[in-house]
């Protein structure tokens, strides 16, 4: 280990020389928030002027690998390893639209149904918020803890459930086809056909 | 399993880790070194352990393997600890190393070590006697802390049992201090200094260091931020420590727990499929990777 100065922009981001661009973003998040102002894992082992070092590290790691021709400079700068062939698009710069697993925290191994709680494994072994499937699927965050907490009674009419259910294991950048399913198998055995009352309230 | 601060979830650990591993085949000892706040026994469902550290400590027995008691738990297997005679509550030194090397021996697969709070040189020896120390943290400031400073303090603990010239020991000793005078501020400062002073020091330093390699557990979490700690404090340990500490996985908040103390069970024999019954068999899976395989395989599918 070398201190920061000395660091190559993959070491600083703590990701491999064939780190695709997709990869690069999220251990960008990952190591701007550990040495954020305020972060919990750092604020009491360096003083402010050291982080800004750092997080000025960082920035500058991210600034060159985000960027494929600065990126590829940077690579024959660097020698040695082989050459990467890069992909010329980031359009993928959106954490939720397919958020893969964090390293080493393998979920869906695990088998049996998918209940709330397995769905909320899902979702924090990728380090996805409640709150950023909120916004993005522009479901109620209620319904979504509802979801997790297998509240069936207080969730809407079964239609609207798949649905929400449908969006939110979309935004783990998991496939509906076996998991939704499963899930609504569950809610109508606990709640056996439920009549759109939800939308007759609300156009009442 | 250790990690400086108090309630964090080590007892709780170290208890439904041993049943989990018990219950992939493995043999299990649970050991509790807490001598002051005992409690594995009871996590263990044992009420009133017949034999504990404190016979040991006084002499009423001389052998460690015969400390061990029987659990309701198949295969695993407990050297208890009681607030006995707190007066003479800790081993000598001498009985000391002979308890640590005992453990080392111990016959079954999985030996795990519950230590106490704090960062005390008995409870770093504890820590430190094992293969993979287990550094449990809350997502909360103190408990980040008190772990670093566990860390620390472990890892300047091995590193003077490990190295051998007298001025570098003290150069050792000198830089525990954080407000040292000669600057140094981390580990990474220390080993180069320690270089120049005596390369051969110095390779034994680094040796040491890339033995040492806590893994890093995140107990209650309850937001994915949470769950994303583990990574930076293991990106600290790197970078700050010069330390590979792994992170090796998280539980979240889980009422199953609480029920599962009260009824003084395993959280897997109180509701086998809740949160927490997952992340641990996780982490008990992960614990014995490159471990040899369970002497009684049919237990594996039990477990999955």
């Amino acid at each position: 280990v070398r201190p920061f100065s000395e660091q190559t922009h993959y070491e600083i981001l703590e990701i491999a020389r064939e780190a695709p661009p997709a990869e690069i973003e999220r251990a960008y998040r990952i190591v701007r928030a550990t040495y954020a102002e305020d972060s919990l894992a750092t604020y009491s082992i360096y003083d402010a002027a050291e982080l800004r070092a750092i997080q000025e590290r960082i920035e500058l790691a991210h600034r060159v690998l985000a960027d494929a021709e600065q990126r590829a400079a940077y690579d024959a700068s660097l020698g040695t390893a082989e050459r990467v062939e890069l992909a010329l698009s980031f359009a993928d710069d959106d954490e939720v639209s397919a958020s893969p697993e964090l390293k080493g925290f393998e979920e869906l191994g695990e088998g049996g149904p998918f209940d709330g709680a397995r769905l909320r494994r899902a979702r924090l072994a990728r380090g996805i918020e409640l709150d950023r499937i909120a916004s993005v699927t522009k479901i109620n965050p209620t319904y979504l803890r509802f979801i997790e907490d297998d509240r069936f009674q207080e969730l809407p009419a079964t239609v609207y459930v798949r649905g929400f259910v449908t969006a939110y294991v979309r935004c783990l950048g998991l496939e509906p086809e076996r998991i939704v399913p499963s899930y609504m198998e569950r809610l109508l055995a606990a709640r056996p056909e439920k009549p759109l009352r939800a939308l007759a309230q609300r156009t009442r | 399993v250790g990690g400086g601060k108090g309630g964090v979830g080590k007892t709780f650990l170290s208890a439904n880790l041993a049943v989990a591993l018990a219950r992939q085949g493995y043999r299990v000892i649970a050991v509790d070194t807490d001598i002051e706040g005992a409690n594995l026994h009871t996590w263990l469902g044992v009420r009133a352990p017949s034999r504990t550290l404190a016979d040991f400590v006084a002499g009423r027995e001389s052998n460690v393997m015969r400390l061990v008691i029987a659990t309701p738990v198949e295969n695993v297997g407990l050297i208890a600890a009681t607030q006995g005679n707190l007066a003479a509550a800790h081993p000598d030194a001498h009985r000391r190393v002979e308890l640590l090397q005992s453990l080392r021996r111990m016959p079954c697969d999985f030996v795990l070590v519950d230590c106490g709070a704090g960062a005390h040189p008995s409870t770093l020896d504890y820590f430190l006697v094992s293969d993979d120390g287990l550094l449990v943290l809350h997502p909360e400031p103190t408990s980040v802390e008190n772990a670093y400073a566990f860390v620390r303090a472990a890892f300047y603990r091995r590193m003077q049992v490990a190295l051998q010239k007298h001025d570098v020991r003290a150069l050792v000793r000198d830089a525990m201090d954080q407000r040292s005078a000669r600057g140094i501020r981390t580990p990474l400062d220390l080993l180069r200094e320690v270089e120049q002073m005596d390369p051969e020091e110095g390779q034994r330093f680094v040796e040491t260091m890339r033995r040492f390699r806590p893994r890093i557990v995140v107990n209650e979490v309850a937001t994915a931020e949470d769950v994303k700690l583990g990574f930076s404090v293991s990106s600290v340990c790197r970078r700050f420590f010069g330390i590979d500490a792994d992170y090796i996985g998280y539980l979240n908040r889980d009422a199953a727990v609480r029920e599962s103390v009260l009824r003084r069970q395993p959280v897997f024999d109180v509701s086998p499929d809740c949160d927490a019954a997952v992340y641990l068999k996780r982490i008990a899976r992960k614990l014995a990777e490159g471990a040899p395989l369970p002497q009684n395989p049919a237990a594996e599918a039990v477990s999955r």
